[in-house]
Protein backbone atom coordinates (compact mmCIF):
# COMPACT_ATOMS: atom_id res chain seq x y z
CA UNK A 1 0.00 0.00 0.00
CA UNK A 2 1.49 3.20 -0.66
CA UNK A 3 1.80 5.86 1.80
CA UNK A 4 1.56 8.47 -0.15
CA UNK A 5 0.13 9.58 -2.96
CA UNK A 6 -0.34 12.69 -5.27
CA UNK A 7 -2.61 13.31 -8.42
CA UNK A 8 -2.20 15.52 -11.07
CA UNK A 9 -0.93 18.51 -9.07
CA UNK A 10 -0.25 21.78 -10.34
CA UNK A 11 1.37 24.65 -8.60
CA UNK A 12 2.29 28.11 -9.33
CA UNK A 13 3.56 31.40 -7.82
CA UNK A 14 1.67 34.22 -10.10
CA UNK A 15 2.87 33.73 -13.13
CA UNK A 16 5.73 31.17 -12.43
CA UNK A 17 4.28 27.87 -13.29
CA UNK A 18 6.54 25.22 -10.77
CA UNK A 19 4.42 21.94 -10.62
CA UNK A 20 2.62 21.07 -14.10
CA UNK A 21 0.95 17.74 -13.15
CA UNK A 22 2.87 15.52 -11.13
CA UNK A 23 1.56 12.23 -10.46
CA UNK A 24 3.83 10.14 -8.27
CA UNK A 25 3.21 7.55 -5.30
CA UNK A 26 5.28 6.64 -2.67
CA UNK A 27 5.10 2.97 -0.75
CA UNK A 28 5.89 2.06 2.29
CA UNK A 29 9.41 1.49 3.52
CA UNK A 30 10.93 2.96 0.32
CA UNK A 31 13.29 5.82 -0.57
CA UNK A 32 12.73 7.85 -2.99
CA UNK A 33 15.47 10.34 -3.99
CA UNK A 34 13.57 13.58 -6.37
CA UNK A 35 16.92 14.70 -7.88
CA UNK A 36 16.97 17.05 -10.99
CA UNK A 37 18.22 21.15 -11.46
CA UNK A 38 17.68 23.78 -9.15
CA UNK A 39 14.19 26.09 -9.95
CA UNK A 40 13.38 22.27 -11.32
CA UNK A 41 10.22 22.56 -8.45
CA UNK A 42 11.88 19.44 -6.08
CA UNK A 43 11.46 21.50 -2.42
CA UNK A 44 7.86 23.25 -3.62
CA UNK A 45 6.72 19.34 -4.54
CA UNK A 46 8.07 18.55 -0.95
CA UNK A 47 6.23 21.19 0.40
CA UNK A 48 2.85 19.84 -1.53
CA UNK A 49 3.11 16.65 0.39
CA UNK A 50 3.03 18.23 3.80
CA UNK A 51 0.47 20.84 2.69
CA UNK A 52 3.03 23.64 3.18
CA UNK A 53 2.30 24.67 -0.04
CA UNK A 54 -1.39 23.64 -0.96
CA UNK A 55 -1.56 22.79 -4.42
CA UNK A 56 -3.55 25.03 -6.98
CA UNK A 57 -5.30 21.73 -8.83
CA UNK A 58 -4.80 17.94 -7.76
CA UNK A 59 -4.96 15.87 -4.54
CA UNK A 60 -2.85 14.68 -2.14
CA UNK A 61 -3.53 11.59 -0.57
CA UNK A 62 -1.99 10.76 3.14
CA UNK A 63 -2.56 7.24 4.10
CA UNK A 64 -5.62 6.42 1.49
CA UNK A 65 -7.19 9.77 2.77
CA UNK A 66 -7.43 13.08 0.61
CA UNK A 67 -5.88 16.18 2.59
CA UNK A 68 -8.59 18.69 1.90
CA UNK A 69 -6.31 22.34 2.82
CA UNK A 70 -9.77 23.71 4.31
CA UNK A 71 -10.00 20.69 6.59
CA UNK A 72 -7.07 22.30 9.36
CA UNK A 73 -7.56 19.35 11.76
CA UNK A 74 -7.14 16.62 9.28
CA UNK A 75 -4.04 18.92 7.72
CA UNK A 76 -2.58 19.02 11.39
CA UNK A 77 -3.21 15.35 12.12
CA UNK A 78 -1.82 14.57 8.58
CA UNK A 79 1.74 16.75 9.19
CA UNK A 80 2.17 15.48 12.95
CA UNK A 81 2.43 12.15 10.89
CA UNK A 82 4.98 12.92 8.32
CA UNK A 83 8.97 14.26 9.60
CA UNK A 84 9.67 17.46 7.76
CA UNK A 85 13.95 18.02 7.74
CA UNK A 86 14.59 21.31 6.50
CA UNK A 87 17.78 22.62 4.49
CA UNK A 88 18.53 25.24 7.02
CA UNK A 89 17.66 22.84 10.31
CA UNK A 90 14.93 25.72 11.20
CA UNK A 91 15.66 24.41 14.93
CA UNK A 92 13.18 26.56 17.56
CA UNK A 93 16.42 29.28 19.01
CA UNK A 94 14.64 29.78 22.02
CA UNK A 95 14.67 25.66 23.26
CA UNK A 96 17.99 23.70 24.11
CA UNK A 97 18.57 20.71 21.50
CA UNK A 98 16.18 18.64 23.94
CA UNK A 99 13.25 21.14 23.69
CA UNK A 100 13.58 21.11 20.56
CA UNK A 101 12.75 17.21 20.46
CA UNK A 102 10.10 17.11 22.75
CA UNK A 103 8.10 20.04 21.90
CA UNK A 104 6.21 18.60 19.26
CA UNK A 105 5.76 15.33 21.95
CA UNK A 106 4.09 17.87 24.13
CA UNK A 107 2.53 20.16 22.47
CA UNK A 108 0.72 17.76 19.78
CA UNK A 109 0.96 14.32 21.42
CA UNK A 110 -0.26 16.12 24.66
CA UNK A 111 2.16 14.67 26.49
CA UNK A 112 3.71 15.95 29.84
CA UNK A 113 7.48 17.46 30.03
CA UNK A 114 8.79 14.86 31.62
CA UNK A 115 8.19 11.95 29.61
CA UNK A 116 8.60 13.60 26.23
CA UNK A 117 12.17 14.96 27.85
CA UNK A 118 12.64 11.07 28.16
CA UNK A 119 11.90 10.29 24.92
CA UNK A 120 13.81 13.16 23.32
CA UNK A 121 16.63 12.08 25.11
CA UNK A 122 16.39 8.61 23.59
CA UNK A 123 16.03 10.25 19.63
CA UNK A 124 19.41 12.81 20.55
CA UNK A 125 21.21 9.47 21.65
CA UNK A 126 20.00 7.99 18.34
CA UNK A 127 21.94 10.68 16.36
CA UNK A 128 24.84 11.27 18.67
CA UNK A 129 23.76 13.96 20.09
CA UNK A 130 23.43 13.29 23.79
CA UNK A 131 26.29 15.33 25.19
CA UNK A 132 24.05 18.44 23.48
CA UNK A 133 21.09 17.78 25.53
CA UNK A 134 21.22 21.23 27.10
CA UNK A 135 22.90 23.30 23.95
CA UNK A 136 20.75 25.63 22.42
CA UNK A 137 20.92 25.98 18.57
CA UNK A 138 23.37 28.74 18.31
CA UNK A 139 25.91 27.06 19.81
CA UNK A 140 25.82 23.79 17.71
CA UNK A 141 27.52 23.24 14.34
CA UNK A 142 25.55 22.52 10.94
CA UNK A 143 25.75 19.29 11.15
CA UNK A 144 24.59 19.24 14.74
CA UNK A 145 21.81 21.18 13.90
CA UNK A 146 20.53 19.38 11.27
CA UNK A 147 21.16 15.92 13.27
CA UNK A 148 18.93 17.64 16.20
CA UNK A 149 16.27 18.43 13.46
CA UNK A 150 16.42 14.45 12.24
CA UNK A 151 16.09 13.22 15.96
CA UNK A 152 12.96 16.16 16.24
CA UNK A 153 11.14 14.82 13.08
CA UNK A 154 11.78 11.27 14.72
CA UNK A 155 10.44 11.79 17.64
CA UNK A 156 6.83 12.11 16.30
CA UNK A 157 7.45 8.39 14.78
CA UNK A 158 6.47 9.75 11.68
CA UNK A 159 5.06 7.68 8.71
CA UNK A 160 6.98 9.21 6.25
CA UNK A 161 9.86 11.60 6.41
CA UNK A 162 10.40 14.71 4.27
CA UNK A 163 13.88 15.68 3.70
CA UNK A 164 14.16 19.02 1.75
CA UNK A 165 18.15 19.25 0.10
CA UNK A 166 19.07 18.31 4.29
CA UNK A 167 22.84 18.60 3.54
CA UNK A 168 23.24 21.47 1.20
CA UNK A 169 23.49 24.46 3.72
CA UNK A 170 26.51 22.20 5.81
CA UNK A 171 30.33 22.39 5.56
CA UNK A 172 31.39 19.84 3.40
CA UNK A 173 32.98 18.38 6.38
CA UNK A 174 30.19 18.02 7.85
CA UNK A 175 28.03 16.22 4.99
CA UNK A 176 29.14 12.95 6.13
CA UNK A 177 27.70 12.95 9.93
CA UNK A 178 24.42 13.86 8.58
CA UNK A 179 24.28 11.19 5.78
CA UNK A 180 25.14 8.63 8.20
CA UNK A 181 22.16 8.97 10.35
CA UNK A 182 19.86 8.85 7.06
CA UNK A 183 21.40 5.90 6.25
CA UNK A 184 21.19 3.88 9.21
CA UNK A 185 17.56 5.09 8.79
CA UNK A 186 17.22 3.59 5.67
CA UNK A 187 18.59 0.74 6.90
CA UNK A 188 15.73 0.43 9.63
CA UNK A 189 12.91 0.16 6.76
CA UNK A 190 11.77 4.01 7.30
CA UNK A 191 9.77 5.50 4.16
CA UNK A 192 11.72 8.66 3.12
CA UNK A 193 11.62 11.19 0.16
CA UNK A 194 14.95 13.15 -0.06
CA UNK A 195 15.62 16.37 -2.59
CA UNK A 196 19.14 15.97 -2.48
CA UNK A 197 22.39 17.05 -4.58
CA UNK A 198 24.17 14.11 -3.11
CA UNK A 199 24.62 11.45 -5.83
CA UNK A 200 26.36 9.11 -4.10
CA UNK A 201 23.26 8.86 -1.24
CA UNK A 202 21.36 8.40 -4.50
CA UNK A 203 22.92 6.15 -6.15
CA UNK A 204 23.47 3.54 -2.95
CA UNK A 205 20.66 4.55 -0.61
CA UNK A 206 17.54 5.30 -2.93
CA UNK A 207 15.03 2.58 -3.98
CA UNK A 208 13.83 4.82 -6.86
CA UNK A 209 14.61 7.65 -7.81
CA UNK A 210 12.20 10.50 -9.72
CA UNK A 211 14.06 12.52 -11.69
CA UNK A 212 12.20 16.31 -12.28
CA UNK A 213 12.90 19.05 -14.62
CA UNK A 214 10.63 21.95 -15.03
CA UNK A 215 8.06 20.88 -13.05
CA UNK A 216 7.32 17.81 -14.98
CA UNK A 217 8.35 14.47 -13.32
CA UNK A 218 10.65 12.99 -16.42
CA UNK A 219 11.92 9.69 -15.44
CA UNK A 220 11.04 7.37 -12.78
CA UNK A 221 13.45 4.44 -12.53
CA UNK A 222 15.42 2.53 -10.11
CA UNK A 223 19.31 3.91 -9.42
CA UNK A 224 21.08 1.33 -11.03
CA UNK A 225 18.98 2.06 -14.10
CA UNK A 226 18.56 5.75 -13.98
CA UNK A 227 22.60 6.02 -13.40
CA UNK A 228 23.81 3.66 -15.71
CA UNK A 229 21.29 3.93 -18.66
CA UNK A 230 18.49 7.35 -18.41
CA UNK A 231 16.02 6.73 -20.98
CA UNK A 232 15.12 10.46 -21.38
CA UNK A 233 17.16 13.15 -23.15
CA UNK A 234 16.82 15.33 -19.97
CA UNK A 235 17.77 13.24 -17.43
CA UNK A 236 21.27 11.78 -19.97
CA UNK A 237 22.10 15.07 -20.06
CA UNK A 238 21.80 15.50 -15.90
CA UNK A 239 23.82 12.14 -15.40
CA UNK A 240 26.26 13.39 -17.97
CA UNK A 241 27.15 16.39 -16.62
CA UNK A 242 27.66 14.48 -13.03
CA UNK A 243 29.88 11.70 -14.73
CA UNK A 244 31.73 14.65 -16.66
CA UNK A 245 32.39 16.10 -12.67
CA UNK A 246 33.67 13.01 -11.03
CA UNK A 247 36.60 12.54 -13.19
CA UNK B 1 36.39 52.26 37.16
CA UNK B 2 37.99 53.21 34.29
CA UNK B 3 39.91 56.78 34.18
CA UNK B 4 37.73 57.74 31.47
CA UNK B 5 34.47 57.03 32.69
CA UNK B 6 35.66 58.81 36.29
CA UNK B 7 36.84 61.98 34.04
CA UNK B 8 33.24 61.96 31.80
CA UNK B 9 31.38 62.06 35.33
CA UNK B 10 33.75 64.07 37.14
CA UNK B 11 33.69 66.81 34.31
CA UNK B 12 29.50 66.60 34.64
CA UNK B 13 29.44 67.10 38.18
CA UNK B 14 32.04 69.79 38.01
CA UNK B 15 30.28 71.50 35.19
CA UNK B 16 27.03 71.22 37.30
CA UNK B 17 28.47 72.76 40.30
CA UNK B 18 29.90 75.43 38.28
CA UNK B 19 26.28 76.30 36.80
CA UNK B 20 24.66 76.14 40.76
CA UNK B 21 27.11 78.65 42.13
CA UNK B 22 26.65 80.94 39.36
CA UNK B 23 22.51 80.36 39.60
CA UNK B 24 23.31 80.90 43.63
CA UNK B 25 24.60 84.03 43.44
CA UNK B 26 21.72 85.75 41.66
CA UNK B 27 19.25 82.84 43.52
CA UNK B 28 19.04 82.33 47.34
CA UNK B 29 18.78 78.74 47.24
CA UNK B 30 16.70 77.49 50.20
CA UNK B 31 16.60 73.70 50.70
CA UNK B 32 14.66 73.52 53.79
CA UNK B 33 11.44 73.87 51.88
CA UNK B 34 11.36 69.90 50.02
CA UNK B 35 11.74 68.40 53.64
CA UNK B 36 9.03 70.96 54.80
CA UNK B 37 6.86 69.53 51.83
CA UNK B 38 8.09 66.57 51.73
CA UNK B 39 4.51 64.91 52.38
CA UNK B 40 3.75 66.79 48.74
CA UNK B 41 6.39 64.80 47.05
CA UNK B 42 5.72 62.11 48.40
CA UNK B 43 2.19 62.04 48.03
CA UNK B 44 3.08 63.26 43.56
CA UNK B 45 5.83 60.33 43.99
CA UNK B 46 3.27 57.90 44.60
CA UNK B 47 0.37 59.24 42.33
CA UNK B 48 3.00 59.10 39.89
CA UNK B 49 4.10 55.46 40.62
CA UNK B 50 0.47 54.34 40.38
CA UNK B 51 -0.68 56.14 36.85
CA UNK B 52 2.51 55.17 34.91
CA UNK B 53 2.30 51.32 36.79
CA UNK B 54 -1.38 51.00 35.52
CA UNK B 55 -0.64 52.63 31.88
CA UNK B 56 2.80 50.20 31.78
CA UNK B 57 0.69 47.43 31.86
CA UNK B 58 -2.16 48.64 29.90
CA UNK B 59 0.10 49.99 27.01
CA UNK B 60 1.81 46.73 26.77
CA UNK B 61 -1.28 44.92 26.35
CA UNK B 62 -2.83 47.26 23.83
CA UNK B 63 0.88 46.85 22.32
CA UNK B 64 0.30 43.37 22.33
CA UNK B 65 -3.24 43.17 20.63
CA UNK B 66 -2.64 45.16 18.30
CA UNK B 67 0.80 43.76 17.06
CA UNK B 68 -0.94 40.29 16.85
CA UNK B 69 -4.17 42.31 14.82
CA UNK B 70 -0.78 44.13 12.63
CA UNK B 71 0.39 40.86 11.44
CA UNK B 72 -2.81 38.60 11.25
CA UNK B 73 -3.96 37.82 8.22
CA UNK B 74 -7.39 39.26 8.28
CA UNK B 75 -7.43 42.13 6.82
CA UNK B 76 -10.33 43.85 9.15
CA UNK B 77 -8.05 43.67 12.00
CA UNK B 78 -4.93 44.72 10.28
CA UNK B 79 -6.47 48.06 8.85
CA UNK B 80 -8.18 48.52 12.77
CA UNK B 81 -4.43 48.19 14.07
CA UNK B 82 -3.17 50.47 11.58
CA UNK B 83 -5.52 53.15 12.37
CA UNK B 84 -5.16 53.25 15.62
CA UNK B 85 -1.05 53.18 15.20
CA UNK B 86 -1.50 55.83 12.54
CA UNK B 87 -3.71 57.92 15.00
CA UNK B 88 -2.01 58.39 18.31
CA UNK B 89 1.54 58.17 16.87
CA UNK B 90 0.61 61.13 14.78
CA UNK B 91 -1.29 63.59 17.79
CA UNK B 92 0.59 64.92 20.29
CA UNK B 93 -0.17 62.76 23.70
CA UNK B 94 -1.27 66.87 25.53
CA UNK B 95 -3.67 66.67 23.16
CA UNK B 96 -4.62 63.10 23.92
CA UNK B 97 -4.70 63.63 27.48
CA UNK B 98 -7.00 66.52 27.36
CA UNK B 99 -9.55 65.00 24.80
CA UNK B 100 -9.80 62.02 27.17
CA UNK B 101 -10.42 64.24 30.15
CA UNK B 102 -12.85 66.38 28.87
CA UNK B 103 -14.42 64.20 26.14
CA UNK B 104 -14.44 60.67 27.31
CA UNK B 105 -14.28 61.51 31.05
CA UNK B 106 -17.62 64.08 30.40
CA UNK B 107 -19.69 61.47 28.89
CA UNK B 108 -18.35 58.28 31.29
CA UNK B 109 -17.85 60.05 34.47
CA UNK B 110 -14.08 59.18 34.49
CA UNK B 111 -11.61 60.96 37.18
CA UNK B 112 -8.48 62.51 36.48
CA UNK B 113 -6.11 59.42 37.32
CA UNK B 114 -8.03 57.11 35.28
CA UNK B 115 -8.33 59.89 32.58
CA UNK B 116 -5.01 59.68 32.62
CA UNK B 117 -4.19 56.74 32.61
CA UNK B 118 -6.04 55.90 29.54
CA UNK B 119 -4.89 58.38 27.78
CA UNK B 120 -1.11 57.08 28.66
CA UNK B 121 -2.02 53.39 27.67
CA UNK B 122 -3.00 54.20 24.27
CA UNK B 123 -0.65 56.54 23.42
CA UNK B 124 2.30 54.52 24.69
CA UNK B 125 0.56 51.42 23.11
CA UNK B 126 0.85 52.46 20.12
CA UNK B 127 4.49 52.99 19.85
CA UNK B 128 4.15 49.38 21.74
CA UNK B 129 2.67 47.77 18.83
CA UNK B 130 5.21 48.43 16.64
CA UNK B 131 8.25 47.62 18.82
CA UNK B 132 6.45 44.41 19.08
CA UNK B 133 5.19 44.41 15.54
CA UNK B 134 8.67 44.32 14.73
CA UNK B 135 9.61 41.41 17.57
CA UNK B 136 7.32 39.32 16.00
CA UNK B 137 8.52 39.85 12.53
CA UNK B 138 11.90 39.25 12.98
CA UNK B 139 10.95 35.41 14.43
CA UNK B 140 12.92 32.85 11.54
CA UNK B 141 9.96 31.93 9.16
CA UNK B 142 11.68 28.75 8.91
CA UNK B 143 10.98 27.77 12.64
CA UNK B 144 7.23 29.09 11.91
CA UNK B 145 7.39 26.50 8.81
CA UNK B 146 9.43 23.74 11.38
CA UNK B 147 6.70 24.22 14.21
CA UNK B 148 3.99 23.46 11.55
CA UNK B 149 5.40 20.35 9.99
CA UNK B 150 5.32 18.77 13.78
CA UNK B 151 1.09 19.65 13.54
CA UNK B 152 1.32 22.35 15.85
CA UNK B 153 -1.88 24.95 15.46
CA UNK B 154 -1.68 28.57 14.99
CA UNK B 155 -1.91 29.28 18.37
CA UNK B 156 0.31 26.77 19.67
CA UNK B 157 2.91 28.14 16.84
CA UNK B 158 2.61 31.42 18.45
CA UNK B 159 2.76 30.90 22.07
CA UNK B 160 5.86 28.31 21.99
CA UNK B 161 7.95 29.82 19.01
CA UNK B 162 6.87 33.27 18.23
CA UNK B 163 5.97 35.20 21.48
CA UNK B 164 9.17 34.13 23.47
CA UNK B 165 11.40 34.71 20.69
CA UNK B 166 9.88 38.23 19.94
CA UNK B 167 9.40 39.42 23.47
CA UNK B 168 13.53 38.59 23.74
CA UNK B 169 13.92 40.62 21.17
CA UNK B 170 11.60 43.66 21.58
CA UNK B 171 12.30 43.85 25.02
CA UNK B 172 15.58 46.83 25.01
CA UNK B 173 13.14 48.48 22.76
CA UNK B 174 10.32 47.81 24.97
CA UNK B 175 12.03 49.07 28.00
CA UNK B 176 12.75 52.16 26.82
CA UNK B 177 9.21 53.07 25.81
CA UNK B 178 7.99 52.43 29.46
CA UNK B 179 11.22 54.99 30.56
CA UNK B 180 9.39 57.18 27.92
CA UNK B 181 6.05 57.08 29.65
CA UNK B 182 7.28 57.37 33.19
CA UNK B 183 8.29 60.87 32.05
CA UNK B 184 5.41 61.56 29.66
CA UNK B 185 3.25 61.09 32.72
CA UNK B 186 3.97 64.28 33.61
CA UNK B 187 1.62 65.58 31.24
CA UNK B 188 -1.11 64.77 33.11
CA UNK B 189 -0.59 67.76 35.54
CA UNK B 190 -2.29 69.93 32.62
CA UNK B 191 -5.78 68.05 33.40
CA UNK B 192 -4.52 68.94 37.43
CA UNK B 193 -3.88 65.19 38.65
CA UNK B 194 -1.85 65.68 41.40
CA UNK B 195 1.05 63.65 40.25
CA UNK B 196 5.09 64.35 40.57
CA UNK B 197 5.00 67.12 38.36
CA UNK B 198 2.00 69.50 39.60
CA UNK B 199 2.99 68.67 43.08
CA UNK B 200 6.50 70.31 42.09
CA UNK B 201 5.06 72.85 40.27
CA UNK B 202 2.55 73.74 43.56
CA UNK B 203 5.25 73.78 45.82
CA UNK B 204 7.35 75.98 44.05
CA UNK B 205 5.01 78.40 43.52
CA UNK B 206 3.50 78.45 46.71
CA UNK B 207 7.44 78.91 48.53
CA UNK B 208 8.64 80.92 45.31
CA UNK B 209 11.01 78.00 45.28
CA UNK B 210 11.00 76.49 41.77
CA UNK B 211 14.54 75.69 41.56
CA UNK B 212 14.74 73.40 44.23
CA UNK B 213 11.35 71.73 43.40
CA UNK B 214 12.14 71.20 40.29
CA UNK B 215 15.24 69.75 40.89
CA UNK B 216 13.89 67.70 43.48
CA UNK B 217 10.97 66.33 41.13
CA UNK B 218 13.49 65.95 38.41
CA UNK B 219 16.10 63.85 40.76
CA UNK B 220 12.58 61.52 41.57
CA UNK B 221 12.51 61.04 37.68
CA UNK B 222 15.71 59.87 37.49
CA UNK B 223 15.14 57.49 40.46
CA UNK B 224 12.11 55.46 39.19
CA UNK B 225 13.46 55.49 34.96
CA UNK B 226 17.08 54.19 36.40
CA UNK B 227 14.99 51.24 38.32
CA UNK B 228 13.32 50.53 35.71
CA UNK B 229 16.30 50.45 32.89
CA UNK B 230 18.31 48.77 35.40
CA UNK B 231 15.85 46.13 36.21
CA UNK B 232 15.81 45.91 32.26
CA UNK B 233 19.08 45.04 31.44
CA UNK B 234 19.45 42.49 34.71
CA UNK B 235 16.01 40.45 32.55
CA UNK B 236 17.91 40.96 29.46
CA UNK B 237 21.15 39.55 30.42
CA UNK B 238 19.42 36.63 32.40
CA UNK B 239 17.10 36.05 29.07
CA UNK B 240 20.69 36.07 26.36
CA UNK B 241 22.36 33.31 28.73
CA UNK B 242 19.64 31.26 27.78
Amino acid sequence: MNVLKLENIHKSFGDLRVLKGIELEINKGEILVILGPSGAGKSTLLRVMNMLEPPDEGRVIFLGRELDPKNKRLIKKARSRIGFVFQHFNLFSNMNALDNVAVGLVKVKKMDWKQAREIAKMYLAKVGLSDKAKVFPQKLSGGQKQRVAIARALAMEPELILFDEPTSALDPSLVGEVLEVMKKLAVEGRTMVVVTHEMGFAKHVASRIAYMEDGVIVEEASPEEFFSSPRSEMAKRFVGAILERMV
Amino acid sequence: MKLSKILAVGGVIALAAVMYAMLARVYPFNWSIVLRYKKLFWEGFIVTLKVSGVSVVISFMLGLIFAIFRVSKVDFFKDIAGLYVWFFRNTPLLVIILLTYYGVGTITNMNRFWAAALALSMFEGAYMTEIIRAGIEAVNPGEIEAAKSLGMSEFQIFSTVIFPQAMKISLPPLIGQMVSLIKDSSLASVIALQELTMMGRQVGTRTLASFESYITVAFLYILITSVISVGGRIIERRLSLS
